[in-house]
C-alpha cells in the first residue's frame, strides 16, 4: 500500500502501558494507615481472602456462639409465653453461660493470631516501618481484636432482643428497651475488654501464637478452677474469686443487668462489692495493657 | 565527618543534587551494655549508596535508627530533613523499607501484601489497588502476583519485598540485604532492578550489603561500618582514589618462564605477587611498567595483558578495617 503524505500510516496503533509511575495524588494520612490496619487484621482473623482452612475456626465459634441465641428465639416463637416466662429462657446476663467458653476460645484464638505472627514473621517491622508507631500499633491490633470479640459478646445477645422485641416478648416501652440495648452493649464490652487485655498480654508474652493459644486458653477455666476451689472447698477468702478470670465479667454483666440477686448471680453479691468488681475489673484492663506496653516498648525490631 | 557526594561515572547514573537525605553526626547506639554503633558520622545524598559492612557490623542497626525504629543514644541523626524519633510518622510515610528475613505471611497472597503496605503508606484503597499490580510487574512478578508468598521461591519473595517497598512511591527506599539467598543470575537481576528503580524513578536507594561487589557494581556511594565506627564513606571514586596501587601482568609462559620473571623483577627491587600466571607488580608510578616490560623481555617471556591495577572496594574495605 503506498504512503499518502499526511495520512495516518496504518500501522500506528499503540498501546500505552503506563505500568509504575510516580504518585502525587492524595494520601489518606494516619488515620487511613490505622483503618487499614485494623481491616486487614480483621479480615484476617476471619481467614477472608485467605483459603477454606482459615474459615473453619471463626467459623466455627461465630456458630457456637449464636446457635444458642437461634434456639431460644425460636423456643420464644413457638412456646406460650407464659412458659417463656417462667424462665425458660434465659436472660441476656445468663446467655452468656451457653457462650463463654466459645468467647475465650475465640479470643485465645484472635489475640496471638494478631500479635505472635507479626512478630514471628517479622510483619511488625514492616508496620513500623510505616506510618504507625508502637502505641498505634498497638491500638489498631487492639481495636481488632475487641471488634472480633464484638461479634461474640455483642452480636448474640443483641439479636436476641430484637428477635425477642418482634416477636413481642422483649422490654416493655421504647425507654425500657433502650436501657436493656444500653445494658447489653455496655456487657459486652465489659467482657470483650477484658478477654482481649488478658489474651493480648499473654500473646505479648512470646512468639508463638500456638503457646499463647494454649496459655489463654488454659488460664481461663484454669483460674476459675483454682479460686473455687481455694474459696468453696478451702474456705478462703472470697476476695480470691476476683482471680477468677471468665467469671469476673460474667459477675459484673449479671450486676449491669441488676440480676445480682434472688440467686441468678454466680457469686454472692455480700461477697465482693460492685464497686470491688469494678475495680478489679479497672485493675485487670491496666495492668494488661501497662504489660502489653512494657513488651512492646523495649521490644527490638531487629529486622 | 565523611562526606558521600554522589558523582556519577556513567551516563546513566543519576544527577546528583546537594540536598542531604541522612545525615550522621557521631551516632552512638547501645543495647544494655552492648555498644551496637560507637561512633557513626556520613551524609547520604541522592542516588544510590551502599551501606557496606561484615555480618553483626551495626548495618541493619543503621537501617533502623533511620527508620526510626530505635532511638539514637547520643548524636545527631537527621533523615529528610527531620529526626527520624521523634518525626516518625512524617519520615517514614516517605520511605520504604524492604526487611532483610524472608519470613513473609505464607498465605497472603502477594498483591493483597503489598497493597496492604501501600495503603498503610496512605494510599487511598483504589490507587494502592492499582500501584501494587503495577509494582508487581514492575519487579517481574506480574503473572505470580496473585500467589501465596508462601509457594514462592526466595528470589520472587525478594521481589515482593521489593514491590512492597516502592508501591507507595517513596522518596527513598532502605533495602536490607535484597539479594540475600539469590542465585548469580538472580541477584544479577535483582541489581538491574535496584538500578532501574532509581534512575527511571529517581526513587533514591539505600542498599545494606555485606557483599563488596554487589555494591560496586550498583552505587554511586558507600558508607563502610566496621565494629560499630563509620571507617569510609564518599564515592565510590572518592573511596578508590584516581591512583593506582600498581600493575597486573598476565604472562603467557610456563611456569619456569614465570619464576625466571618473578626473580628478575625481585632483584630489582620490586615487590611482586604472584597469582598462577597472572603477577601483580606494586608501585604507583609509570617505572613500574617499564620495570616490568623489561623483565618479560630479558627472559623472553611473552605478555598476554598488561594493565593498571586500581583500588577496588574490597581494598578499601580490608585497608579500612585494618
Amino acid at each position: 500500500m503506498a504512503n499518502v503524505p499526511g495520512a495516518v500510516p496504518p500501522n500506528s496503533a499503540q498501546i500505552f502501558d503506563q505500568g509504575y509511575r510516580r504518585y502525587d495524588g492524595p494520601r489518606t494520612g494516619f488515620r487511613g494507615s490505622m483503618r487499614t490496619m485494623v481491616t486487614h487484621s480483621l479480615r484476617h482473623a476471619l481467614g477472608l481472602g485467605r483459603s477454606a482452612r482459615f474459615k473453619i475456626i471463626p467459623a466455627a465459634v461465630v456458630i457456637f456462639a449464636y446457635l444458642p441465641a437461634a434456639a431460644f428465639i425460636g423456643m420464644a416463637a413457638l412456646l406460650p409465653e407464659d412458659l417463656a416466662a417462667e424462665g425458660l429462657l434465659p436472660t441476656y446476663a445468663g446467655y452468656y453461660s451457653y457462650i463463654v467458653g466459645a468467647i475465650y476460645l475465640f479470643a485465645g484464638f484472635v489475640a496471638p493470631l494478631l500479635l505472635c505472627t507479626d512478630r514471628r514473621t517479622g510483619l511488625l517491622g514492616v508496620y513500623l516501618a510505616s506510618p504507625l508507631n508502637r502505641p498505634s500499633y498497638l491500638l489498631g491490633k487492639a481495636l481488632a481484636t475487641l471488634i472480633l470479640l464484638l461479634l461474640v459478646t455483642l452480636g448474640p445477645p443483641l439479636l436476641m432482643l430484637i428477635a425477642f422485641t418482634l416477636e413481642s416478648t422483649g422490654p416493655d416501652g421504647f425507654v425500657e428497651w433502650i436501657e436493656v440495648f444500653a445494658k447489653i452493649v455496655l456487657s459486652s464490652l465489659v467482657m470483650g475488654a477484658m478477654f482481649a487485655v488478658v489474651a493480648m498480654a499473654v500473646s505479648a508474652a512470646t512468639d508463638r501464637w500456638v503457646v499463647a493459644t494454649a496459655a489463654v486458653i488454659l488460664i481461663m477455666p484454669g483460674s476459675a478452677i483454682v479460686t473455687d476451689v481455694l474459696v468453696n472447698e478451702a474456705d478462703l477468702n472470697s476476695a480470691l474469686r476476683l482471680f477468677n478470670i471468665p467469671n469476673l465479667p460474667r459477675e459484673l454483666i449479671f450486676r449491669i443487668h441488676g440480676e445480682a440477686t434472688g440467686g441468678a448471680s454466680l457469686w454472692r453479691p455480700q461477697e465482693n462489692s460492685t464497686w470491688t468488681l469494678w475495680a478489679a475489673w479497672f485493675g485487670y484492663i491496666a495492668t494488661g495493657v501497662g504489660f502489653i506496653w512494657a513488651r512492646y516498648r523495649k521490644l527490638l525490631v531487629r529486622r | 565527618m565523611a562526606t558521600a557526594t554522589t558523582v556519577p561515572s556513567t551516563a546513566d547514573k543519576i544527577v546528583p543534587v546537594t540536598d542531604s537525605l541522612v545525615s550522621a553526626t557521631n551516632v552512638v547506639k547501645r543495647y544494655g551494655t552492648f555498644t551496637a554503633l560507637s561512633d557513626v558520622s556520613f551524609e547520604i545524598r541522592h542516588g544510590i549508596t551502599g551501606l557496606l559492612g561484615a555480618n553483626g557490623a551495626g548495618k541493619t542497626t543503621m537501617l533502623g535508627m533511620i527508620i526510626g525504629l530505635h532511638e539514637v543514644d547520643s548524636g545527631s541523626l537527621r533523615v529528610l530533613g527531620s529526626d527520624p524519633w521523634n518525626a516518625g510518622v512524617a519520615v517514614r510515610e516517605r520511605l520504604g523499607y524492604s526487611p532483610e528475613h524472608h519470613t513473609l505471611p505464607g498465605d497472603l497472597q502477594a498483591n493483597d501484601f503489598v497493597r496492604h503496605i501501600a495503603e498503610l503508606h496512605g494510599l487511598p484503597k483504589a490507587e494502592a489497588a492499582t500501584r501494587a499490580s503495577d509494582a508487581l510487574w514492575l519487579c517481574g512478578l506480574g503473572e505470580e502476583r496473585f500467589r501465596p508468598m508462601g509457594t514462592m521461591s526466595t528470589g520472587q519473595r525478594q521481589r515482593v519485598k521489593l514491590a512492597q517497598a516502592i508501591a507507595h512511591d517513596p522518596e527513598m527506599v532502605l533495602l536490607d540485604e535484597p539479594t540475600d539467598g539469590l542465585d548469580p543470575l538472580q541477584r544479577d537481576s535483582m541489581l538491574d532492578l535496584i538500578r532501574h528503580i532509581a534512575t527511571e524513578f529517581g526513587i533514591d536507594v539505600i542498599l545494606s550489603s555485606h557483599l563488596l561487589d554487589e555494591v560496586e557494581r550498583v552505587c554511586d556511594a558507600a558508607v563502610i561500618i566496621g565494629e560499630g565506627r563509620t571507617v569510609a564513606a564518599g564515592t565510590l571514586d572518592e573511596l578508590r582514589g584516581t591512583g593506582t596501587i600498581g600493575v597486573v601482568v598476565e604472562l603467557d609462559a610456563d611456569p619456569t618462564q614465570i619464576s625466571s620473571v618473578v626473580e628478575r623483577l625481585r632483584s630489582s627491587g620490586a615487590q611482586v605477587n604472584v597469582d598462577g600466571r597472572r603477577l601483580v607488580v606494586e608501585g604507583d608510578d609509570d617505572s613500574v611498567f617499564d620495570l616490568a616490560r623489561d623483565a618479560c623481555a630479558a627472559t623472553g617471556v611473552g605478555i598476554a595483558r598488561l594493565s593498571r591495577k586500581r583500588l577496588s572496594l574490597e581494598d578499601v574495605f580490608i585497608e579500612s578495617l585494618g
